[in-house]
């Protein structure tokens, strides 16, 4: 079955979204996609759209509005899946800690398996995080209980999302 | 060469065709990486995406969605067996269509507006290319004076080259292609019909556009026929890879049209080729002039 799951990671589909960022890291995530740095040669595609996705690329600080949005997305992810928190507003939302109008970092919101830093973070840097992502969802993927046998693991990992003594 | 070597070769061309249709694609994905001056993902591509797809945790956003997805892609299949066993070409045609219909129903029953966009957009796509499709099979049909796929015995390619060539806006579309990818326009609908689909349910709709190529790639296949069965089988290879072909560059060199220029340009291009060809036949039989 190894060969299987190799085969199984061998197509990550990208969302990327903006939870309040200022388009700095935006800009270096769409970078990824062009011809310079092409990510379709590991078989990535930025799919826009949840239901598709397997790895999140998330950008910038989660403001209160885009909160309920971050998590709606999170949650219609099908698993398993993985979030890469890109830049340093993501990544602990510095620039903004203790506003008003700012929930934090991702990871005050939704679980985060990588954090890439830097302000905008470089491309490079973005794709040393999705190859780390990469092997991270290799492992997800490895440690999951086949669909068919049980489909208790993705729930345990929805209420631990939902539950709100997340949120410090 | 005797009938069990043909049958086996049927049943085999039947299993193989699938997996072609997925290496096609992949190869696509690869020449327009090149294209684009990129590098481009491995050829092997498209069946990555679909092992991972049947991996992913199921969901689903009622049953009727799952019921329309698994109809969708059994009448395809349907469709093609029936094709490639020599069956009757408007059976063929109208059972893959209504595979086709059942991909939309199963976008409607979904309450999205994206899903409903994509779903309406692919009824338009219907309206645009199943006359051709439906002109095409008669044209066969009045060459040939019957409709069994496994009867056409006789080399249409010089007969009937514009409804051939008719079928290459068909192929644009059926392929979401550039200029005509109306219902899958990534820019604004994301995925359109395929949008609430996801995991398993999605690979089923992605199997069901494989077969749905295969069979549009069997009626082109239908263009030529020789007594040496392997002239056959690679000219009709060739035909295949020329418009597949074809379709890459044309993909490439355009933007997406508007929705009402597609159904305008192809059904104007479509119905005008396979009318004026089967005039042609028409006058050429009424002894009027020499047609080869």
């Amino acid at each position: 079955m190894a060969l299987m799951e190799n085969m199984r990671v061998r197509s990550p589909w990208i969302l990327h979204f903006d939870t309040g960022s200022c388009n700095g890291c935006d800009l270096e995530v769409w970078a990824l996609l062009t011809p310079k740095y092409d990510v379709e040669r590991f078989g990535m595609v930025n799919k826009a759209n949840p239901k598709h996705a397997d790895i999140l690329l998330l950008t910038g600080p989660v403001t209160k509005k885009s909160e309920d949005r971050l998590m709606t997305l999170y949650n219609q992810t099908p698993g398993p899946k993985v979030v890469v928190a890109c830049g340093n507003c993501a990544t602990n939302g510095v620039p903004f800690f203790d506003c008003y109008n700012v929930e934090g970092g991702i990871d005050r919101v939704i679980p985060v398996d990588v954090y890439v830093p830097g302000c905008a973070c470089r491309p490079e840097a973005i794709i040393d995080g999705v190859v780390l992502a990469i092997s991270k969802w290799k492992e997800k993927v490895a440690a999951e209980v086949p669909i068919s046998a049980s489909e208790a693991g993705p729930k345990e990992e929805q209420e631990t999302v939902e539950a709100p003594e997340a949120k410090p | 060469m005797s009938d069990l070597e043909l049958m086996v070769l049927t049943i085999l061309v039947g299993i193989l065709t699938p997996f072609a249709i997925g290496l096609l694609i992949g190869i696509d994905r690869k020449i327009t990486a090149r294209m684009q001056n990129r590098v481009g993902p491995p050829v092997l591509q498209p069946y990555y995406d679909l092992i991972k797809l049947f991996g992913k945790e199921r969901r689903a956003m009622n049953s009727s969605q799952t019921v329309f997805a698994i109809a969708c892609m059994f009448l395809q299949l349907a469709a093609f067996v029936l094709l490639v066993t020599g069956g009757d070409l408007l059976v063929v045609f109208f059972v893959s269509s209504t595979g086709s219909f059942s991909l939309a129903l199963g976008a409607f029953s979904a309450h999205s507006p994206f899903s409903y966009f994509g779903a309406q957009r692919e009824l338009l796509q219907i309206l645009a290319y199943e006359p051709i499709v439906f002109m095409v099979i008669v044209a066969i049909g009045f060459r040939e004076r019957t409709f069994l796929a496994g009867s056409v015995a006789h080399d249409l390619l010089f007969v009937l080259p514009l409804a051939l060539i008719a079928l290459l806006p068909v192929l644009v579309i059926k392929m979401e292609k550039s200029p005509y990818d109306i219902a899958t326009a990534h820019t604004e609908l994301i995925s359109g019909p395929y949008v609430e689909y996801s995991g398993t349910y999605l690979a089923i709709t992605k199997i069901a556009h494989w077969f749905d190529l295969a069979i549009l790639f069997g009626i082109m296949t239908l263009f030529f026929w020789d007594q040496n069965i392997w002239i056959s089988i690679g000219i009709k290879l060739l035909i295949i890879l020329a418009f597949f072909f074809t379709a890459i560059v044309i993909d490439n060199t355009t933007a997406r049209l508007t929705r009402n220029r597609m159904v305008k340009f192809t059904l104007a291009f479509g119905l005008a080729l396979t009318a004026g060809n089967m005039l042609i036949l028409f006058l050429a039989d009424q002894g009027v002039f020499r047609w080869p």
